[in-house]
């Protein structure tokens, strides 16, 4: 039965083991997908190339539907996974500060590493980029520690925030997803031709 | 008529877009309906390894050992009367929600032990691998730590037992009772809640630091 950490099949130091896998093969296919490369990142604001948009959808859809069949099959207990709990707007305002800064410096967190292990610079610059302002985070965090905890509405998803039966978001998020996939390949041709 | 050939995204489309569908019909939350391996637990039980009895975690508690939870399964107002040390207080309806690690060592007490027995059986059904209950429950530990008796004609070595009970009594504001069983009569007087500091630990009931998770 997973989630296997919380079913004890293995301790806190395995799971420092498994995150490590886990984080390397992640870092792996973000490789892999063209990510370590901060060119083929920005190209996805730019449009003609939609990759970002596609490899983290279909990541989306892939847990997705692999995460209902385990739990309806009875492997996994969904409500041992842990959510990172929502404060709507502190964390609206946290994406566009993050998304500026994926702009700007061509890399999410997750990317600028993986550009960081095949030796790219500018992957270094934005780990530096990481570590101060993770830095300036702490230091101001008493300031604005109210409005980071404002909107707390504890482990939420979308069925339940929507009241709709699990299923049919799943149905729903898997149409947008193939939607959205003929929609990007539609604006990859015509900003590809500007481009 | 021949279909045209489709590209290898149209078929993990097409093939995404079937599984959406068939999870239209999905249950993925178990929701309260559990099962439970009758003979693991029928051997559990047969073998009484599910048992801490009292005076083993009176001896926890002198300790200080904080590799397990204590939970207190009594109504509020019990609980505010008097519990165990270290006690958290839980009522069976809420244990499920309660935030409880299924490989932590968890304690369960009620007054006799018929709750405490019917909690464990929920939670092993649930999956939660090291549940045990106080054997007697509260009255157990009453008897056992908080008012030990010497028995009439006791041999050397339950007096020497005696003398280890009287000073776990002791540490836990109880009262030995004296051969011959004539305090056995008088009302037993539960003591008050000023919680005998364990020695050496700070604070029994020091809040737990709660795991991190997530990124």
């Amino acid at each position: 039965m997973a989630p296997f950490y919380k079913y004890g099949f293995f301790g806190d130091e395995m799971s420092l083991v498994v995150a490590f896998v886990l984080g390397t093969g992640f870092g792996f296919f973000l490789e892999r997908a063209g990510f370590g490369s901060a060119r083929k990142l920005a190209a996805q604001f730019y449009l003609y190339d939609m990759s970002v948009f596609k490899v983290m959808f279909t990541a989306i859809v892939t847990a997705l539907l692999g995460v209902t069949y385990l739990a309806w099959i009875g492997w996994l207990d969904l409500s041992q996974v842990y959510l990172v709990p929502t404060h709507l707007v502190p964390q609206i305002v946290g994406g566009l500060v993050l998304g500026v800064g994926f702009v700007v410096g061509g890399y999410c967190p997750g990317t600028s590493v993986a550009s960081l292990a095949t030796g790219r610079v500018d992957g270094l610059v934005y780990a530096f980029g990481i570590g101060a302002g993770t830095l300036v985070y702490a230091e101001v965090y008493p300031a604005i520690k109210d409005f980071v905890n404002s909107n707390d509405m504890g482990q939420v998803t979308l069925p339940e925030v929507l009241r709709l039966p699990w299923g049919l978001v799943v149905f729903a998020v898997v149409v947008i997803a193939v939607a959205g996939f003929s929609a990007a390949t539609l604006v990859e041709r015509r900003c590809g031709d500007k481009a | 008529m021949k279909l045209p050939a489709l590209t290898l995204n149209q078929k993990l489309a097409a093939a995404a877009l079937t599984l959406g569908a068939l999870a239209l019909f999905s249950v993925p939350h178990r929701g309260p309906v559990v099962t439970l391996d009758a003979r693991e637990l029928a051997l559990i039980v047969e073998k009484e390894v599910d048992h801490v009895t009292p005076s083993e975690l009176a001896g926890w508690i002198v300790q200080g050992r904080s590799d397990y939870r204590l939970i207190d399964l009594r109504a509020e107002p019990d609980y505010a009367a008097y519990h165990i040390p270290t006690a958290e207080n839980v009522t069976v309806a809420a244990l499920p929600e309660f935030p409880l690690l299924r490989t932590e060592k968890i304690v369960l007490y009620s007054d006799g032990g018929i709750h405490a027995a019917q909690a464990w059986m929920l939670m092993q059904a649930q999956g939660y691998r090291a549940v045990y209950t106080v054997l007697g429950g509260l009255e157990g530990w009453k008897d056992e730590v908080l008012y030990p008796a010497l028995p009439a004609q006791a041999s050397a070595v339950e007096r020497a037992r005696f003398e280890r009970a009287v000073a776990l009594s002791r540490f836990f504001g109880g009262e030995p009772r004296a051969e011959g069983g004539a305090a056995a009569t008088a009302p037993m007087e539960l003591p008050r809640l000023v919680a005998p500091p364990p020695s050496g630990a700070a604070s029994p009931v020091a809040p737990r630091k709660k795991k991190k998770e997530g990124c």
